[in-house]
């Protein structure tokens, strides 16, 4: 690929079209394929999955012509094999250091627990006793603990893994936004 | 799918463990199936949890920290993860113990609601049966107790001194015979178990773990008992940090005082 080839809005329409005719699906679908490849990424020990991703996404839209022409399989899978390359020349590249582990500053630390106190108290209480309920057990306890806990609530384990980990992932959305408010 | 065959593969590729033909598979589904994708968030939140409560295996760990810690992102979701911990042990399971007389038995406040299977009736009244029935066989003993075997209860010799992290009292040399027993004052009591480190003019002389966090009347104290044999005139500090489940230390606070004379 040129490596001054830039992403145009013209050329991210035609990707979105080529993804879906329906504009909507489209872009769900690009945002799955971006969120995938970054994990994808990061399984292969990337320290920036972000910019593989993209890079993935772009070379795939800059030959968008060509694969139109030649290409009629599935269109998501069209992407690992293009991932799988880029990938192949990054390792060939010198790698970027992995990101040092946050320091443990005490002030820190306590300023990011208190965030989480402030969100935990803004959650519903069904959420918060639920949080709670559900890492409260640990070890050989935890499995039976938690099927006990979905059965109580009439719903099956994996449902109530699904339940929690959005429970958590509004938890840490608002704790972040917490940290950024209290560094001004 | 094959939900726990999944959950394990899932497991193995995020610690790097996971090679070959199944690796392209897998990544393969995280990209066009979408249960496969949601999968991985989902375990990618219970192997940060399995670090923090120290539910892996030496591997298992080593890989952790060393493939699946790569990600300035994933530093900062094991970040989470700890505080959360940190939250619900001391919301769940406080342990907070009333402050006690010497040589009357410990008493730990209980709450129903701290049982894990609090709200299934069966179960709850079946416990709460069982800590009666405890309570009156633990009340039948001690009318039975020879008044031979109160006797030979002894008060133990040491002198309490309570510690606040600002504060550097000064502290008499203990008598003969008797230990310091320091309380140190928390503001915030979040882990259950603790370590100490006692410096005699900036130098190591002891350190202690195991410790437990206690309450006194509103204020939680984490008492640390030094040899009164130990203790010379001269300036003293204690380091106290708390012990997460997963055994990694967080220092808490620094305390000061001065033994003389």
């Amino acid at each position: 690929m040129n490596k001054d080839w830039e992403l145009s809005q013209e050329a991210f329409d035609a990707l979105l079209d080529w993804l879906d005719s329906d504009r909507e699906q489209a872009a769900l679908k690009y945002e799955k394929i971006r969120r995938s490849l970054i994990k994808i990424f990061t399984g292969r020990g990337c320290v920036e999955p972000e910019d593989l991703a993209d890079e993935t996404i772009n070379r795939v839209t800059s030959k968008l012509k060509e694969i139109e022409k030649e290409f009629s399989g599935d269109r998501i899978r069209y992407f690992f094999g293009v991932a799988n390359k880029v990938h192949l020349e990054h390792l060939r590249r010198k790698l970027p250091q992995p990101t040092p582990p946050p320091t443990n500053d005490p002030d820190r630390i306590e300023l990011e627990f208190n965030c989480l106190e402030r969100c935990i108290e803004r959650l519903s209480k069904e959420h918060r006793d639920l949080l709670l309920r559900y890492h409260g057990a640990e070890g050989p306890a935890e499995t039976e603990h938690r099927r006990a806990l979905a059965e109580e609530l009439g719903i099956a384990p994996n449902a109530l893994r699904i339940r929690v980990y959005r429970i958590r992932m509004g938890l840490k959305e608002c704790v972040e936004k917490c940290i950024e408010r209290s560094h001004g | 799918m094959n939900l726990t065959a999944d959950k394990q593969e899932i497991k193995s590729y995020l610690l790097g463990i996971l090679d070959g033909d199944r690796k392209t598979q897998l990544e393969e589904r995280i990209l066009s199936a979408p249960e496969t994708y949601e999968e991985l968030l989902l375990v990618e939140e219970e192997l940060i949890d399995s670090y923090v409560a120290g539910g892996l295996s030496t591997l298992e760990r080593q890989q952790f920290e060393t493939h699946f810690l790569i990600t300035a992102e994933r530093q900062k979701n094991l970040r989470f993860g700890q505080l959360l911990k940190r939250y619900v042990n001391s919301h769940l399971f406080p342990v907070a113990v009333p402050h006690v007389e010497k040589g009357a038995p410990a008493k730990k406040s209980f709450n129903l609601s701290m049982l894990p299977d609090a709200g299934r009736p069966v179960m709850v009244f079946g416990i709460a049966g069982v800590v009666l029935l405890g309570v009156a066989l633990l009340c039948w003993l001690g009318y039975r107790r020879p008044p031979s075997r109160l006797a030979q209860q002894r008060v133990e010799p040491v002198v309490v001194v309570t510690l606040a992290p600002a504060a550097a009292p000064r502290v008499n040399v203990p008598p003969k015979g008797y230990d310091l027993k320091l309380e140190l004052e928390l503001a915030n009591p979040n882990f259950r178990n603790y370590k100490s480190e006692l410096f005699r003019e900036n130098k190591s002389v002891q350190t202690r773990g195991e410790l437990r966090l206690e309450s006194k009347g509103e204020q939680y104290v984490v008492p640390l008992t030094i040899t009164g044999e130990m203790l010379s005139p001269g300036d003293y500090e204690v380091k106290l940090c708390g012990v997460s489940e997963s055994g990694a230390n967080e220092f808490i606070e620094k305390y000061s005082f001065r033994v003389i004379e």
